[in-house]
């Protein structure tokens, strides 16, 4: 009756990461209800990357996060922590080698800060200096300074800030693998996008093997090395990276979760360096009329303003990119200060070439037509 | 009666820690008082009147402090059981598995708890314990025991599962779980009940004399069979006195758990 749905993880980027998590064959089913949440759901998170588990509600992603701990027993199937079947040992035991970050946060009201990212640190036996001194570099590893935040209780944080000692408080054994449900759903988007960003430069120093559950494409785009989309039932239409999801869906369901706006979600995944630049002409002073765009240089010889733009008879405004950002910056100033084109600064703040509205909408177009 | 002992958890959390010490700064005063002005009152009287004489023998401090220490004892010893038998308990009937159990014996701790004190005491004066404390003790646990019982109850279902899911998640035991996360989060609310118990004890207490049992109630008492009311007045307030010392001993207890959990 149930369909095995074994998906592995096509590999695009290359690399040989080896599997950190493995579901096989897992399914779970609620007592009292006849169909299954999780049916037969084979799956492999490769080491060190950020999986996001995402689908619709009731679609059994928090249910595959929480069966990965235990927190929730599967019904049928095989975990794989690392190469052993932690199917059958001890949860508690298992629990402390996985960081687990909830969207309530959940930190302990009548604890400090400092107790609380502690409190796996003490189970398993850590001595008293080394855990202080972890403590300190965690909190210094989310942006909070140790002297000033560790003897404060968790009432008197912010709701951001919470999350960030509630992500220290999941590092806090240096497990290998996080499992995170929806961490950042219940902060404003302003402070969570400063927290994905934050997240994502942690996850470059510490390179956990991650499982996200999130409800939101855009946070799933942002920070996924690889994006599981679930349907009803708990089946997972596609496990791919997110370029390869919102370009290629697997089917009609991924297609229409996905939804309109895919193309412009793929903006954010593509990196101005990776595109070519036009060519721009500095001049001091004249300002002759050739086929590039020219620019002016103020008396620090940082850019100033446009002085000729092709096909503009007033020179538009200065809008800036730096090299580093994705085209979804780039359309977001033009289109901001509605200016034809936008200046790539190079990261000593020098000009690397410009982007043209009408040339970089072609790109992409011919780039869509190649993959 | 109320059986449901409003949880003060929220507000007594947000406090600012100097208010609460100015108010656990003002009740023994205030028992000061009370005592001073009871022990000068008597002073004052002249029980050696004559015709009077069983009024001085029954008010002298002697037997005063003797009654004293037996109410102090009843409520202690009941007060003591309560506690031992009814947080357990609560913790049992608290747990999600036991929670049909829990409504039932939370109904049955109700229509104990709407039993007259009076009735339960003098009905235990003919049970095998007979005449005497052993009596009185059942008989006020048996009056006080739910307030304790229904707050440990509520106090841990109130714990924001939230809370739970974090501790269970990082690994800590159901047991772990239990000890440093749920009940020191329950601990205001359990308090509440403690207190209303202690005070309900107190009162009740004076009720003992009835079967035998010593205590204030005594000399309330003989003082009423006098005629004597603004005696039996006096003592009264000593009693009142005492429940506010207790409800304060409770309330330092309190901050000195709360503190040493964080």
């Amino acid at each position: 009756m149930s369909e095995t749905t074994q998906i592995v993880a096509s590999d695009h980027t290359g690399s040989t990461a080896r599997p950190m998590i493995a579901l096989e064959g897992v399914s779970k089913t609620y007592p009292g209800q006849d169909r299954p949440a999780v049916e037969e759901l084979t799956f492999e998170v490769p080491e060190g990357n950020i999986v996001m588990l995402i689908g619709p509600s009731g679609c059994g992603k928090t249910t595959t996060l929480k069966m990965m701990n235990r927190l929730i027993e599967p019904t049928t199937g095989r975990i794989i922590l690392d190469g052993d079947d932690v199917t059958a040992v001890n949860a508690d035991q298992l629990r402390r080698r996985i960081g687990y970050v909830i969207q309530q946060v959940g930190l302990f009201p009548h604890m400090s800060i400092g107790e609380n990212i502690a409190m796996v640190p003490k189970m398993l036996g850590w001595d008293r200096a080394r855990t202080a001194a972890r403590v300190d570099e965690l909190l210094h590893l989310v942006g909070m300074e140790p002297g000033q935040y560790r003897d404060r209780y968790p009432r008197q944080l912010s709701g951001g800030q919470q999350q960030r000692v509630g992500v220290a408080r999941g590092l806090a054994a240096d497990p290998p693998v996080m499992l995170m449900d929806e961490p950042f759903g219940a902060i404003d988007p302003i402070t969570r996008d400063r927290l994905q960003d934050e997240f994502l430069e942690v996850q470059r120093q510490v390179a956990k093997t991650i499982c996200f559950v999130t409800h939101d494409l855009t946070e799933a785009v942002k920070l996924g090395d690889r994006i599981a989309i679930f349907g009803a039932g708990g089946r997972l239409r596609q496990y791919d990276t997110p370029d390869e999801i919102l370009t290629n869906p697997a089917d009609e369901f991924v297609a229409e979760f996905v939804g309109g706006g895919a193309a412009v979600r793929r903006l954010s995944l593509l990196d101005i360096a990776r595109l070519q630049l036009d060519e721009v002409v500095i001049s001091a002073t004249d300002s002759p009329a050739g086929p590039h765009p020219v620019l002016a240089l103020d008396d620090a010889g940082r850019p100033d303003r446009w002085l000729h733009v092709p096909g503009c008879d007033v020179a538009p405004p200065l809008v800036t990119v730096p090299l580093g950002g994705t085209v979804y910056d780039a359309v977001d100033v033009m289109l901001d200060s509605r200016a034809p084109l936008v200046l790539v600064l190079g990261g000593d703040g020098t000009s690397r070439g410009s982007l043209r509205w009408d040339a970089m909408v072609g790109d992409l177009r011919a780039k869509g037509h190649g993959a | 009666m109320s059986t449901v002992t409003a949880p003060p958890a929220a507000t007594a959390r947000v406090r600012p820690r100097a208010k609460r010490d100015r108010s656990l700064f003002v009740t023994p005063v205030i028992v000061a008082i009370i005592a001073i002005g009871v022990v000068t009152w008597i002073n004052a009287q002249d029980f050696t009147v004559p015709g009077r004489g069983p009024e001085g023998r029954a008010l002298d401090f002697g037997s005063l402090l003797t009654q004293f220490g037996e109410h102090a004892y009843l409520v202690a010893i009941s007060t003591v059981v309560v506690v031992v038998v009814s947080i357990p308990l609560g913790i049992l009937l608290s747990r999600s598995s036991a929670s049909r159990v829990g409504d039932a014996v939370l109904a049955v701790g109700g229509f104990l708890q709407a039993l007259p004190a009076l009735g339960v005491i003098i009905l235990m004066a003919f049970s095998p314990l007979g005449f005497g404390a052993p009596s009185a003790i059942v008989a006020l646990v048996i009056a006080s025991f739910l307030p304790v019982l229904t707050n440990t109850v509520v106090g841990l279902r109130a714990v924001d599962p939230s809370f739970i899911e974090a501790a269970r998640g990082m690994g800590m035991t159901s047991g772990m779980t239990l000890r440093r996360v749920e009940l020191p989060l329950a601990v205001p609310v359990m308090v509440a009940g403690i207190r209303v118990a202690l005070v309900l004890n107190v009162g009740t207490a004076t009720l003992a004399t009835y079967i035998g049992a010593g205590g204030l109630g005594t000399p309330i008492l003989s003082m009423l069979k006098l005629g004597r009311s603004d005696a039996a007045f006096a003592v009264a307030a000593l009693v009142t006195a005492l429940a506010f010392f207790v409800d304060w001993l409770a309330a330092v207890a309190e901050r000195l758990v709360r503190g040493a959990g964080g």
